[in-house]
């Protein structure tokens, strides 16, 4: 089965569009915000497990794409080249979304819970909330190979492309980062 | 079940895409005005620098072209050498390093309290010995990346004339009568201190004392920071101040 994000890869860009987006033509980059906004917004919302921060995060990707289009050298999809812009930017969003997190816990707001199954969706929210927040334990590191092997469900090669590391830095630090998850969710007392 | 549990919170995160298209907009709205500003800064930056940077390279032009770059020069020189007074040498010790030092006046005796006023000259060289070296370090030192601006420069060769009657020839009257020269086409010029210490030691030579007074005093009184400072006042002692 061809999933969303394979498609994405597969779409070779334009032979002019990496070179507009270099002259920062706000139509190029428009042009690559409307076909790989969802992915990066995807990316960025499992990464940092905040809606808000996700965002700021997006926002920063799109508007460093031109500078960051210079270093792109056409070994792979521009989607991949969004995430490890994505990637390389996550750091300090990453802080903020804590930061927010722990707002919001401390003023006990809680995600709504509509949908077909109240029951369902509810166990669900609780599971994603637990486990961002289990991340939010882990090194950034650890956590960005974590989300996109795990989450984004990529391979371990082109997450280590898109982290810029060797796969089997990649693999060690997924392998922890597991272990560290299984072991904090245990200690929630999840079942 | 640990591992069942993590993998149904991994798709739950996954499966966690509840991100509006309203906010979607919004954020596209914010990037493409991002880009805008950048444009902006980028186009108002290069209004400011290109006119600079155009007029500098159009003056640079005129003034290696029209020869006034080496005046303009002399006279940066010049005015880094008077508001930058140094202890016991020029300011200007690039420039001014490389010129010849001058002689004891030749009418003085060379006994011990004029050797305490101008020890620097004891230390070096007899001027007979030194103006050709001297000269030629003067070109080396004043070549700019072209090698030939000590040549190009009509006031060099003046001071070369004047350098050569004070030093080999010794003889104070043509000496004085080029260094004037030499002042008069450069009264700013870079080695302008020194024609005006080394003129005054050819009027010390000729025995015009009281205009020998005159061209030592501002060396005296440190209008030159330390520069020959110690020298003139000794010369000036010596005769008869």
């Amino acid at each position: 089965m061809v999933t969303e994000q394979a498609l994405g890869d597969i779409a070779e860009p334009e032979d002019g569009l990496v070179s507009r987006l270099r002259r920062a033509e706000p139509a190029a980059v428009a042009e690559v915000y409307d076909a790989h906004h969802a992915a990066v917004r995807a990316f960025a919302k499992r990464l940092l497990g905040d809606a808000a921060t996700a965002e700021d995060l997006v926002h920063e990707v799109f508007v460093s794409l031109p500078k960051a289009s210079r270093n792109f050298r056409g070994d792979a999809s521009i989607r991949t080249f969004l995430i490890s812009i994505a990637v390389n930017h996550a750091r300090h969003h990453v802080r903020a979304a804590q930061r927010r997190r722990r707002a919001i816990a401390a003023y006990g707001e809680l995600p709504s819970a509509e949908s077909k199954d109240p029951e369902h969706e509810a166990r669900r929210k609780e599971l994603a909330a637990l486990l961002t927040q289990a991340l939010d334990a882990l090194p950034i590191d650890q956590r960005i190979a974590f989300v996109l092997c795990e989450v984004e469900e990529r391979t371990a090669g082109e997450a280590a492309a898109i982290v810029g590391a060797p796969e089997a830095t990649l693999r060690t630090r997924l392998f922890h980062a597991k272990k560290k998850l299984r072991s904090a969710l245990e200690s929630e007392g999840v079942r | 079940m640990n591992e069942d549990l993590l993998a149904e919170a991994t798709r739950a995160l996954r499966e966690t895409d509840d991100v509006s298209e309203l906010e979607a907009r919004a954020t596209r709205a914010r990037v493409m005005s991002g880009l805008h500003q950048t444009r902006v800064k980028h186009r108002t930056r290069y209004a400011f620098l290109l006119p600079i940077a155009a007029t500098f390279v159009a003056a640079s032009a005129w003034g290696a072209a029209s020869g006034k770059a080496q005046l303009v020069w002399a006279s940066i020189e010049r005015i880094a050498h008077h508001s930058k007074p140094a202890p016991s040498s020029p300011a200007s010790a690039g420039a001014l390093r490389s010129l010849p030092r001058a002689a004891p006046p030749a009418a003085l005796a060379p006994d011990e309290s004029e050797q305490r006023a101008a020890p620097a000259e004891a230390l070096t060289p007899t001027p007979a010995a030194r103006p050709v070296a001297s000269a030629a370090a003067l070109t080396h030192k004043s070549d700019g990346p072209g090698g030939t601006r000590a040549e190009a420069d009509p006031t060099f060769a003046l001071y070369r004339a004047a350098h050569t009657a004070h030093f080999v020839d010794h003889d104070p009257a043509r000496a004085l009568a080029a260094w004037d020269a030499y002042l008069a086409a450069a009264p700013h010029g870079a080695f302008a201190p020194e024609a005006e210490y080394n003129r005054a030691l050819s009027l010390v030579r000729l025995g015009r004392n009281s205009e020998a007074e005159s061209a030592l005093a501002p060396f005296a009184n440190g209008a030159y920071g330390g520069y020959r400072q110690a020298e003139a006042q000794a010369l000036l002692e010596r005769i008869g101040h």
